[in-house]
């Protein structure tokens, strides 16, 4: 069996300067932030960004310098906050953001998984979204449906080089296991190169054992990278939960470049992986009390 | 009618959850609008179905959540699917009978921002859509809760991320977009409908105690009040035990 297993250093030096990577993340759960951390270590540069809903995994690429273009479907770190460096971003013009609602960009990774060209919608009518998609970005087209003559929108497939998703399992060949929601799916389904961040690797035969819980199977898969508490500070449904006090920590440091820098340097920059960062977050002493309760799928205390 | 306390926060979850109908099918956030759809279904309303945009059906946390990201607002889910799985093939499909929606501002015909505030030279960015967009795009009601204020009802919106009624009129019709049937806003201190043929906002009723007075003096543009306007309906004791009891016993939202 080909194994698929990677280093999360070897994979992301993969990834060029100026590639296009979807991320799988939403506000604050299954954010891949260990493989963000290490493009910014790596120091990637000009890159294209897509997320459905942004998140804190494209907030900390944004706020250190990595992402030259964004699209998103609107974000937030929900109740913890803003997503400060993108808003920022948006408000002085640094970034090339292009705004969307949360369906219509999920539409465009949908097709993308189909092969086919675009989807046809009514969303986005009337919106000041859909204006300035029409000004600067060629994904939209007004049109009218061929059958029912009526008004649309033609949104147009998109399947982006690298996606990279956070999982709870995977197993070597790239079966993919998510539990919960699954916003995220059609995004490892469209792309070219499909990484995921696990958990942890179960094994084939677990897999063949459970093949209900597949929620992207392996011919997807391009790279399977093993990072424990890879999501962390965000939260992975019935393994653990999101750190409130790093994430209201985030969403207080990442109003103001400055302080953002500072949080960048000390706990990004001037670690050497993710284990080194989540030593410095509290390590296993705080991992232990975010583990998650597996009848409730998050930590009950 | 009752004679008891209530708050304005209890007024409007009790206001909301009684514009829902047995059977609907409701997309919803946290908050306000999680709570009176709640309490509709522990009342009048048993057989609700929740709908999260996150890809969540029909839930029934028993802890409060920071927002529909937090895996306890999915506890006792019933289902887990995607964004194309909710908003796609329920939403966009047409199932949704009630969106609930808030936002930064709403406007004369309903349209609602929750992008960005013009801000002298240039802008101040928020949240953004989500699904909001979509959801009052396909929903075949709209109900938006806001805070009565004066930047927060404003003449028209710095930015249309949802659309109401457009330019009132025809015109949310002309522009191809499906039929709303009905938006209504609830805020703290009335609340408010849309005129049949213009699609103007104009207060439906007022809150216990509220002037008309104080409505036009917090609203940014001038909202239509019948002269005699009628109150709005209060809560039941019942109502309100279901509230404190039960749907939000810390007292978060109420």
């Amino acid at each position: 069996m080909k194994s698929k297993i990677m280093g999360l250093r070897e994979a992301v030096s993969e990834i060029p300067d100026g590639a296009e990577i979807a991320l799988g993340g939403f506000a604050i759960t299954r954010n891949p932030i260990a493989f963000a951390h290490e493009l910014i270590r790596q120091g990637k540069k000009d890159l294209t960004l897509y997320e459905i809903i942004g998140a804190m995994d494209s907030d900390t690429l944004v706020g250190a310098g990595a992402v030259k273009k964004f699209s998103y479907g609107g974000g937030s770190l929900d109740r913890f906050g803003r997503i400060g460096r993108i808003n920022e971003a948006i408000e002085k013009g640094s970034v090339d953001v292009r705004e969307y609602s949360g369906l219509s960009i999920s539409f465009r990774f949908l097709a993308g998984s189909l092969g086919i060209s675009y989807i046809p919608t009514k969303t986005l009518l009337g919106t000041n979204m859909l204006k300035n998609l029409l000004k600067k970005d060629d994904s939209v087209l007004i049109s009218s449906s061929p059958y029912t003559g009526e008004k649309e929108v033609l949104i147009k497939a998109l399947q982006p080089e690298y996606a990279v998703l956070h999982a709870p399992f995977a197993d070597e060949k790239g079966n993919i296991i998510i539990e919960g929601p699954v916003w995220d799916k059609e995004i490892g389904l469209a792309a070219k190169k499909l990484f995921v961040t696990v958990d942890k690797i179960v094994s084939n035969d677990y897999v063949k054992r459970n093949p209900e819980k597949v929620v992207i199977p392996s011919i997807y898969t391009y790279a399977v990278i093993e990072v424990p508490y890879g999501a962390y500070p965000t939260s992975v449904y019935k393994q653990y939960d999101y750190d409130a006090e790093m994430l209201t920590r985030y969403a207080r440091i990442n109003k103001t470049q400055e302080e953002f820098d500072i949080f960048l340097r000390d706990y990004v920059l001037s670690t050497k992986d993710h284990n080194e960062f989540l030593e410095k977050c509290g390590g296993m002493e705080r991992l232990m009390q975010l583990r998650a309760d597996p009848v409730f799928g998050y930590c009950k205390n | 009618m009752s004679n008891f306390e209530f708050t304005t926060n209890e007024l409007m979850a009790v206001t909301a959850s009684r514009l829902l109908e047995d059977g609907q099918n409701i997309v919803v956030g946290l908050g306000l609008p999680q709570v009176a759809t709640l309490l509709a279904k522990s009342s009048h309303a048993p057989n609700l179905n929740i709908i999260y945009e996150i890809g969540v059906i029909n839930p029934e946390s028993i802890d409060a959540g920071v927002g529909i990201a937090d895996p306890r607002l999915w506890y006792r889910g019933e289902y887990f699917t995607s964004f194309n799985g909710s908003l796609g093939q329920i939403l966009h499909r047409g199932l949704v009978d009630v969106g609930f929606l808030g936002g930064l501002q709403v406007d004369r015909y309903g349209n609602i921002n929750s992008s960005l505030i013009n801000e002298g030279d240039g802008i101040k960015h928020f949240t953004g859509s989500g699904g909001a967009a979509d959801i009052a795009t396909f929903s075949k009601k709209v109900f938006i809760i806001a805070k009565h204020q004066k930047r927060k009802l404003v003449e028209a919106v710095d930015f249309i991320t949802t659309v109401g009624y457009l330019r009132g009129s025809n015109s949310r019709k002309e522009e191809g977009l499906p039929a709303c049937s009905e938006i209504k806003v609830i805020t703290n201190l009335c609340t408010l409908s849309f005129n049949n043929a213009t699609r103007e906002m104009q207060v439906e009723s007022l809150h216990p105690g509220i002037t008309s007075l104080q409505v036009k003096e917090n609203s940014g543009f001038d909202i239509f009040i019948d002269e005699n306007v009628k109150q709005t309906d209060l809560p039941t004791i019942e109502e309100l035990q279901l509230l404190r009891n039960k749907i939000d016993p810390n007292k978060l939202y109420i």
